[in-house]
């Protein structure tokens, strides 16, 4: 393989390409899920893989979410790696016993008996008129549960090596994608990459204000980001890449440099994961705030289904952009 | 043939030429157009049920139905302009544009809603059904669902549960053979789908779904000892998915000659169109006067809906609770 060369991918294509590495190099490694056989996923995760690993090894289930978790987990017990497609991550609450209650657990309660090697993916988010119950941003749920790791990847060099590192981790990982942002591209080496689960990312270098962000809200944040530099105004933008374990350090670098601190993301303000940051980074970077810091995210309501209301609700690239200027003002 | 069967068939026919109409506006001008957001799910093929159920229904029956639910929305009588506004989420809409295609609802017509959330629409029916048996009423509660929610374990424990507590449920699955691209016979240990509930003591009857005389009849039947014991009543349909199963299916799963076969045989407003006229209760004339009319309601629902106001962004907020205050 030639040293240094790139891919251009989708996320779909880059997550495709670590399912697919990680079944040849290990024959444990299974997926399961509906759907995800011949059709390959509504979403096309899995396009070819039944043909090239077969059906035992690439199991089409019937709609039994809580059927898929469990057996991904007690798969794991057996010696399995299974990776889980949960459709909409709306239906991770179908499967969030298995996840929540068992999964986080076993391995503690039996006072570290066991590993517990599988992945659920799903994938999250709204914008495409899908409504209330196929358009939510659930990670604030699986963050909140000691036991688990939580990925949500944004472009498609870190899917494909978070992914990889997520099927080899001997922990439970929920690892949600945006269905939205699947045709996104970008670049990827050809080369085997594994990308730590707890290491963050700085998307981009910059000195006036520090924005946090993951999934496909990053990349708005980076748009956001080459609007307002033509205006002058610098922003750093850091990708935690996993929030479940959480690189404080990283953020905590770039609030030294920058004294400013702004986290965006789809889900709902309230509770949201930004919280989280914005608590963390309070407290171990007072002295570097120049000024209290700024969270974006959706207000409290469900998605709705029309146009003008989820435009609404999700935060466009132009409101970050306006909101971010106002704050900076 | 009686006046009265007449009738009877001829609103059938009505009916479900209004779904395969609705239907086929959705998917000729409004996927092409890009006139909705998402995706919808048709129920081209299927109309013979919803129709014959409904029509072994009281008005003030409840319906709680699927994401490829406008056909059992229509036949309950839910009006076509309000459903095209919803879809193209306009304030006009039955859910003034908070739902879409996949949670359509008017509570006026005991159209509960559509569970797009595959199997936990019917825990929810057996609850409506608790209720209407607490109340003393003797409603009863029509639960559609895809074959591929018997698979989903919500469903077996609201089956034990109708079974247990005698709740007036009818679980009607529509057995259409695929769930997406999933094949019933990769999904279900057992194929006689009308088994799947006989753990609970709760016997299926399997029905053809092609013909809408035979729906009617069966379901008739069922409503009558739902309602008069107070029990639940299981019936399978056999039928089939002629469309994809969204607007935006490319459909690799399954020739394409299945479909094209599929729907030349067994559509069922051709079923009953051919009846009728073979046993000579329309002529050909009155068929394309009934087609025309029913053709002209569609296109004028649609062409109102086109023009309806759409809800401003901030609007998002409501709804989220009641604002009524504490009983
Ligand atoms: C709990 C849950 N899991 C997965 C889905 C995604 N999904 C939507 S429709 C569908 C297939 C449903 O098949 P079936 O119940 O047979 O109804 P049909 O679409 O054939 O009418 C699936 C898997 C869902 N909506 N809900």
């Amino acid at each position: 393989m030639e040293k240094g060369r790139m891919r251009n991918l989708t996320m779909t294509a880059a997550l495709n390409t670590a399912l697919r590495e990680e079944m040849r190099r290990d024959e444990t490694v299974i997926v399961m899920g509906e759907d995800i056989g011949v059709y390959g996923g509504v979403y096309g995760v899995t396009i070819g893989l039944q043909r090239e690993f077969g059906p035992d090894r690439v199991r089409d289930t019937p709609i039994s979410e809580m059927a898929i978790a469990g057996m991904a987990l007690g798969a794991a017990l057996g010696g399995l790696r299974p990776v889980a497609e949960i459709m909409y991550c709306d239906f991770l609450a179908h499967a969030a016993d298995a996840i929540v209650n068992n999964a986080a657990k076993w391995r503690y309660m039996s006072g570290g008996q066991y590993a517990l090697p599988l992945v659920v993916r799903s994938p999250a988010g709204g914008g495409g008129g899908t409504a209330a119950q196929h358009s939510q941003s659930l990670e604030a749920w699986f963050t909140h549960i000691p036991g688990l790791k939580v990925v949500m990847p944004s472009v498609p060099r870190d899917a494909r090596g978070l992914l990889k590192a997520a099927i080899r981790d001997d922990n439970p990982v929920v690892f949600i994608e945006h269905k939205h942002h699947y045709t996104y591209k970008g670049e990827v080496p050809a080369e085997e990459e594994i990308i730590p689960l707890g290491v963050a990312d700085v998307k981009r270098a910059g000195t006036d204000l520090t924005v946090v962000s993951w999934s496909r809200h990053l990349t708005l944040c980076l748009e956001a980001a080459e609007i307002l530099a033509a205006e002058g105004i610098s922003l750093e933008v850091v990708d935690p890449r996993t929030l479940q374990p959480l690189d404080l350090a990283t953020i905590c670098q770039s609030v030294a440099k920058t004294g400013r601190l702004a986290v965006v993301h789809e889900a709902v303000l309230f509770g949201g994961f930004g919280g989280e940051i914005v608590a963390q980074v309070v407290q171990e970077c007072w002295g570097d705030l120049k000024q209290p810091p700024l969270r974006i995210g959706a207000p409290f309501c469900p998605i709705p289904y029309s146009e003008p209301m989820e435009s609404f609700v999700i935060p466009q690239v132009t409101t970050i952009v306006d909101r971010l200027r106002a704050y900076l003002a | 043939m009686e006046t009265k069967d007449r009738e009877l068939l001829l609103h059938f026919y009505e009916d479900m030429l209004r779904i395969r109409f609705f239907e086929e506006k959705v998917r000729d001008v409004l996927l092409p157009q890009r006139l909705f957001r998402g995706s919808s799910h048709l129920y081209i093929g299927q109309e013979a049920i919803a129709v014959g159920v409904t029509h072994a229904l009281r008005d003030d029956d409840y319906v709680i139905s699927t994401h490829r639910g406008h056909g059992h929305a229509l036949a309950k009588g839910v009006d076509p302009y309000a459903m095209f506004s919803e879809i193209m989420g306009r304030t006009t809409g039955c859910c003034q544009g908070y739902g879409g295609s996949m949670h359509l609802a008017d509570a006026s017509r005991r159209f509960v809603g559509e569970d797009p959330v595959i199997g936990s629409n019917s825990p929810i029916a057996a609850g409506l059904a608790l209720a209407v048996k607490q109340r003393g009423s003797d409603q009863v509660v029509a639960n559609y669902f895809g074959e591929g929610a018997v698979n989903a374990g919500a469903f077996h424990e609201a089956a034990n549960l109708a079974a247990l507590w005698q709740l007036p449920v009818l679980f009607l699955c529509e057995n259409n053979l695929y769930a997406i691209s999933v094949p019933v016979e990769q999904s279900s240990a057992i194929q006689d789908l009308e088994n799947r509930a006989c753990s609970y003591g709760l016997a299926g009857r399997r029905v053809n779904g092609q013909d809408v005389m035979a729906v009617y009849n069966a379901a008739r039947e069922a409503v009558a000892a739902t309602r008069q014991q107070s029990r639940p009543s299981y019936l399978v349909f056999d039928t089939y998915r002629f469309e994809g199963h969204h607007t935006a299916d490319k459909e690799t799963y399954r020739p394409a000659e299945e479909a094209v076969e599929e729907f030349r045989a067994r559509d069922p407003v051709h079923l009953l169109e051919k009846a009728m006229i073979d046993d000579h209760t329309v002529d050909i004339p009155t068929t394309i006067a009934y087609r025309d009319r029913v053709r002209e309601e569609i296109d004028a629902a649609f062409d109102r809906a086109r023009e309806a106001p759409w809800p401003a962004p901030e609007q998002a907020l409501r709804f989220v609770y009641t604002e009524s205050e504490v009983r």
